[in-house]
């Protein structure tokens, strides 16, 4: 029943929240909104925009640069994420034991992603360069140029990181492990939290080591890793910063790095076409909702929630 | 409580880090204010930084100096084609900006900038001034929509010292491509183990038209007036064979990229023209620039860029025009002051003064003799014969051209690294290329039913 | 007896085995900042040169001593050019980024945590749906929202300035308001009750129980805003068009992207000025960035 004073609770409790609240309704609710009537024109920024309907999602379905992109992020979702997770969760398990110096390697690991993404991109066109770069001295200082060369049927060959097609995924991946530090951080702190008794049980079982991380820690942070997997797969869906000053206009060669938030911002910046890049961004945000949505329902047997 | 000196070194160094910071965002240094109370202020946005910057920055002090009514505040920027049309969408253009010609079209057709047939009459600026070439760079639909600032044409430049050391007469540059390729074999070099030591041509050096190749075989990309996308005519397709081909002769792609890896960067010592690491390339006068600040001393020669056989014609070479232009937003604060200040720029002193300063060919007729006697560049009697000549083509103008830039910069890559044959490619850029056209036309029309 | 010493014996292996692994990672992932310092400390032959440097070339005789002389005259020669870009203006960027993230910060904290408070402290019926629209907002990437946010911001004549940076930061964002809502809800009830009984309101409370025992969290929401706010580079790409606006993010890739490319060892030197402050807000505050505070809601 509504009265006076539940009314007055309401709005005690929506004067409290109303700072959120207007922002979420003016930059989130009302672009929303926008976005949808835009995604229905032809918009080339200043002139008006001209109702066409459903062609731009139409000529979404026949344009090979959007599937290209689709393609290309997914790759890079699909590559990068399980690899920084495993990558991460065996940083946090190695650093979660009591070792001389490991307050020092965790900070190491953790610093590089604190480096702005500019930054970073600079490191690593630097790190990546063909012949001066660190890491193709670092490859042929140990010799695996020939053993690439054995691949190529040459007697020695040094990656184009960042000037062949065929290189660029590669290079963008190993980059993103560089910024583990962070999921790392979250998974040692989950591991931490996870009973002691429990390892202790499993080690009276004559557990290993490997045994007690698979069966008792993995369980055990199993809420934390869907978590990580879902924004990590967000991320991954929002990549562009990266490539985007690595390669400037064009995605990179062959295009092997256009990602589908890279050709959005063409679209709408350089292309002048708001009205499709419209339409890009609400085929993006059922996409991610899409993959956000197979990845819980995969999860659901994996992932065991403790009773608090 | 009890705190550890860590704790309050920590606090202190963090308070001292945050109340750096804030009084640096309080007190730190502003945006130049401009001397100019009283006048009206122009922005004016450009994409020249260092040497060439400070050429046009003497002009915009000269204009500013020359009356005391208007100022002109002069910005580097970079993306400007992109920053631009953000500003003008956005409704707070600057009042002058210096673009591409490529980017008229685009911008002619969303809208986005003033027309200046009435202006430029105002100020006495006659089409019969200009090199014939140029005017339609500054055109649109048959509307003037830009002016020129400085304009170049692209050649081939080549390494005269190398070419003397591997018996190549420096004073008879290849004219065809065949000629080219012989000239680029005997150029290339090799160490023991067989790695590339030196190149004599190669067509992602510097790769700056990735698109252009066709025209050498006399082929076209845009039909204007049948909205038709030419790019897998004959012509583009022998283009990119070529290209395949080079790539075979240098013992393939992933060897020259190797070698290429290691270059330096453009503007620099380093330059792989400049060491010798590449014999000959395709580029523009302001190469001059870069010899000048970095290898004074080096003997190059200029020579329009080879043609297919059959074409050659020593008075009417085939090449690339292109010039920068200046144009005025929509919603620029007063259009007629923009003009003033354009006017001023198209001085014969100020664009002769500005063409030699980057090293560029004239965009006027008629220039005096001391322009050529004082040049910096040995050689811009070349670049001015590709500009008079009846064969110089420009980028193709249309709207869609970022879009089929990036298409034909694609099909370049997958021929060059060997994952479709030229046919194929450029099969690929007409599909998606056409479609565009055909989309922004059916648009148009659109819109015109609706008005 | 036995069976315990060779237990002893594994396990002290596992940790040796453990500690070489993870020194060489952690080497592994320093490496590139040392090498970005480094070749920002060279001239730019040496930087170039195939034979592989992290310190200047001393002359004929010379040792490590003059090696690092060496580098710092070399710094000493770099940095500055850099800082004095006649066209990129470092400090004039550094001065928009700090007050962006200086006006953001501000704003962030204190909408935030209100709007936590609403959420943590404050009964009422609909709260819970509320909450879950404050969940759904993390999953819309920004994007997915950059045109129409453009536009809105074009109408109100905001592209080309600063504000469109900094005035959505006032009005909180999904991500903190959660991460503050747990904390707060972790605060006792008693507390609220002997505040209220000596006449406290829910703004007394929010000031006098809720804010002083949440400093460290509210710290931690300043922290990571202010490294956003450091690190965006679409925001600034999308709604900054002139250049003395732009924020340092923005001006690196300006520095790089100049026409004629720069020199590696000065874009090193430019990125090295980037990282610094950063690197030192993270020696200040080392413990709250490694206990992975930015989680700790998600606990439940």
């Amino acid at each position: 029943m509504s009265t006076p004073n539940a009314i007055k609770r309401e709005l005690t409790g929506i004067a409290w929240i109303s700072p959120w609240l207007f922002g979420f309704l003016a930059f989130m609710v009302l672009p929303i909104g926008m976005s949808i009537y835009y995604s229905l024109t032809d918009y080339p920024v200043i002139e008006a925009p001209l109702f066409v309907g459903l062609d731009n999602f139409a000529e979404l379905m026949r344009d090979e640069i959007f599937w290209l992109s689709v393609r290309n992020t997914v790759i890079y979702a699909v590559v990068s994420v399980p690899i920084t997770t495993a990558l991460s969760i065996g940083l946090a398990a190695l650093v979660n034991q009591k070792l001389p110096g490991v307050g020092f390697f965790k900070a190491a690991i953790f610093v590089p992603t604190l480096v702005p993404l500019v930054a970073s991109a600079m490191i690593w066109m630097w790190l990546f360069n063909g012949e001066l770069g660190l890491i193709n001295r670092g490859v042929m200082l140990i010799g695996l140029d020939h053993v690439l060369g054995f691949f190529v049927g040459e007697s020695s060959y040094v990656p184009a990181w960042l000037t062949s097609a065929s290189w660029v995924m590669v290079a963008l991946v190993l980059m993103i492990c560089w910024s583990v530090g962070h999921p790392m951080v979250i998974y040692l702190a989950a591991m931490q939290d996870v009973p002691r008794s429990l390892y202790e049980a499993a080690e009276i079982d004559g557990a290993g080591p490997v045994r007690r991380l698979w069966n008792v820690t993995l369980p055990g942070i199993s809420p934390v890793i869907l978590f990580n997997v879902i924004t990590a797969t967000i991320g991954a869906w929002q990549i562009f910063a990266v490539p985007y000053i690595m390669f400037g206009d064009g995605g990179g060669p062959g295009r092997a790095a256009y990602f589908y938030t890279w050709y959005l911002y063409d679209n709408a910046f350089r292309f002048q076409r708001m009205g499709y890049a419209s339409a890009l961004a609400w085929v993006q945000f059922l996409i991610i909702l899409f993959f956000t949505a197979i990845i819980m329902l995969a999860s659901r047997r994996l992932v065991h929630y403790r009773a608090t | 409580m009890t705190r550890d000196p860590i704790t309050l070194t920590r606090r202190g160094a963090l308070g001292a880090l945050v109340a750096g910071g804030v009084g640096f965002a309080l007190f730190g240094p502003r945006g130049a204010p401009p001397e100019a109370e009283g006048k009206l202020v122009l922005q004016y946005w450009e994409k020249w930084t260092s040497n060439e910057g400070a050429a046009m920055k003497a002009i915009v002090d000269a204009f500013n100096a020359s009356q005391d009514e208007i100022y002109v505040n002069y910005f580097s920027m970079s993306g400007i084609d992109q920053k631009a049309l953000i500003a003008i969408a956005g409704g707070r253009p600057p009042d002058i900006v210096g673009l591409w010609a490529f980017n008229v079209p685009a911008y002619a057709e969303a809208g986005a900038i003033e027309p200046l047939d009435d202006m430029a009459r105002q100020h006495g600026i006659e089409r019969e001034n200009y090199v014939d070439s140029l005017w339609p760079l500054l055109t649109h639909n048959g509307r003037l929509f830009a002016m020129t600032s400085t304009c170049g044409t692209i050649a081939m430049f080549y390494n005269r010292e190398l070419f003397r050391e591997v018996g190549l007469d420096p004073d008879r540059p290849p004219r065809t491509i065949a000629e080219l390729d012989e000239a680029g074999d005997r150029l290339t070099a090799r160490d023991s183990s067989g790695s590339l030591t030196r190149i004599g041509f190669v067509h992602a050096e510097p790769g700056w038209w990735q698109w252009n190749w066709g025209y050498h075989f006399g082929g076209h990309l845009l039909d204007r007036e049948a909205n038709r996308c030419l790019a897998s005519e004959p012509e583009h397709i022998a283009g990119l064979e070529w290209l395949d081909a080079t790539a075979a002769r240098l013992g393939g792609a992933r060897a020259v990229d190797s070698f290429r890896s290691g270059f330096g960067t453009y503007y620099s010592a380093q330059n792989s023209f400049l060491t010798g690491q590449v014999a000959m390339i395709q580029q523009g006068p302001w190469m001059a620039n870069v010899i000048n600040d970095f290898r004074p001393d080096m003997d190059y020669g200029v020579a329009p860029f080879p043609v297919e056989e059959s074409l050659y014609d020593p008075d009417n070479p085939i090449g690339l025009v292109d010039s920068d232009v200046l144009i005025i937003p929509k919603g620029a604060k007063d259009p007629e002051a923009s003009m003033r200040f354009i006017a001023f720029v198209q001085r014969p002193e100020n664009i002769q003064h500005l063409a030699a300063a980057h090293c560029k060919n004239a965009p006027l007729k008629n220039m005096p003799e001391q322009f050529y006697r004082d040049h910096r560049h040995r050689a811009v009697e070349v670049h001015d014969l590709i500009a008079n000549s009846s064969r110089g083509y420009t980028q193709p103008r249309t709207r869609v051209w970022p879009q089929f830039e990036d298409a034909m910069r694609v099909a370049f890559n997958a021929v060059w690294e060997q994952r479709s044959t030229p046919a194929e490619a450029l099969a690929g850029v007409d599909r998606l290329v056409q479609a565009r056209l055909d989309d922004v036309e059916r648009k148009r029309r659109l819109r015109r039913d609706l008005a | 007896m036995a069976t315990m010493r060779t237990q002893r014996v594994s396990r002290l292996a596992g940790k040796s085995a453990s500690f070489v692994v993870l020194a060489a990672l952690a080497a592994l992932f320093i490496l590139p900042l040392l090498w970005m310092m480094a070749t920002s400390m060279l001239p730019i032959d040496q930087a170039l040169s195939s034979e592989l440097r992290f310190l200047p070339k001393p002359e004929e005789g010379g040792g490590l001593v003059e090696s690092v002389e060496l580098a710092a005259a070399q710094a000493a020669e770099n940095y500055p050019t850099v800082w004095n870009d006649p066209i990129v203006t470092f400090p004039l960027y550094l001065r928009n980024t700090l007050i962006v993230a200086g006006l953001s910060v501000i704003g962030m904290v204190l909408s935030s945590a209100i709007a936590a408070y609403g959420f943590a402290r404050v009964r009422w019926r609909y709260r819970e749906r509320f909450f879950w629209l404050v969940l759904a907002t993390m999953m819309i990437p920004f994007p997915v929202l950059m045109v129409p946010l453009f536009m809105i911001f074009s109408e109100l004549g905001w592209v080309g300035t600063l504000r469109p940076l900094w005035v959505p930061a006032w009005f909180a964002n999904g991500f903190n308001v959660f991460m503050l809502r747990q904390f707060f809800r972790a605060i006792p009830q008693d507390l609220d009750e002997a505040a209220r009984i000596d006449g406290c309101g829910h703004i007394g409370i929010f000031r006098h129980i809720i804010v002083p025992l949440s400093l460290a969290p509210l710290g931690l929401v300043a922290v990571f805003h202010f490294m956003f706010v450091w690190n965006d580079f679409l925001g600034p790409l999308v709604f900054l068009t002139d250049q003395s606006k732009f924020t340092l993010a923005l001006g690196l890739q300006l520095y790089q992207s100049q026409s004629g490319s720069t020199p590696w060892n000065l874009l090193m030197a430019a990125s090295t000025m980037m990282v610094l402050p950063v690197l030192l807000v993270f020696i200040l505050l080392q413990d709250s960035f490694l206990r992975g505070g930015s989680t700790e809601g998600l606990k439940e």
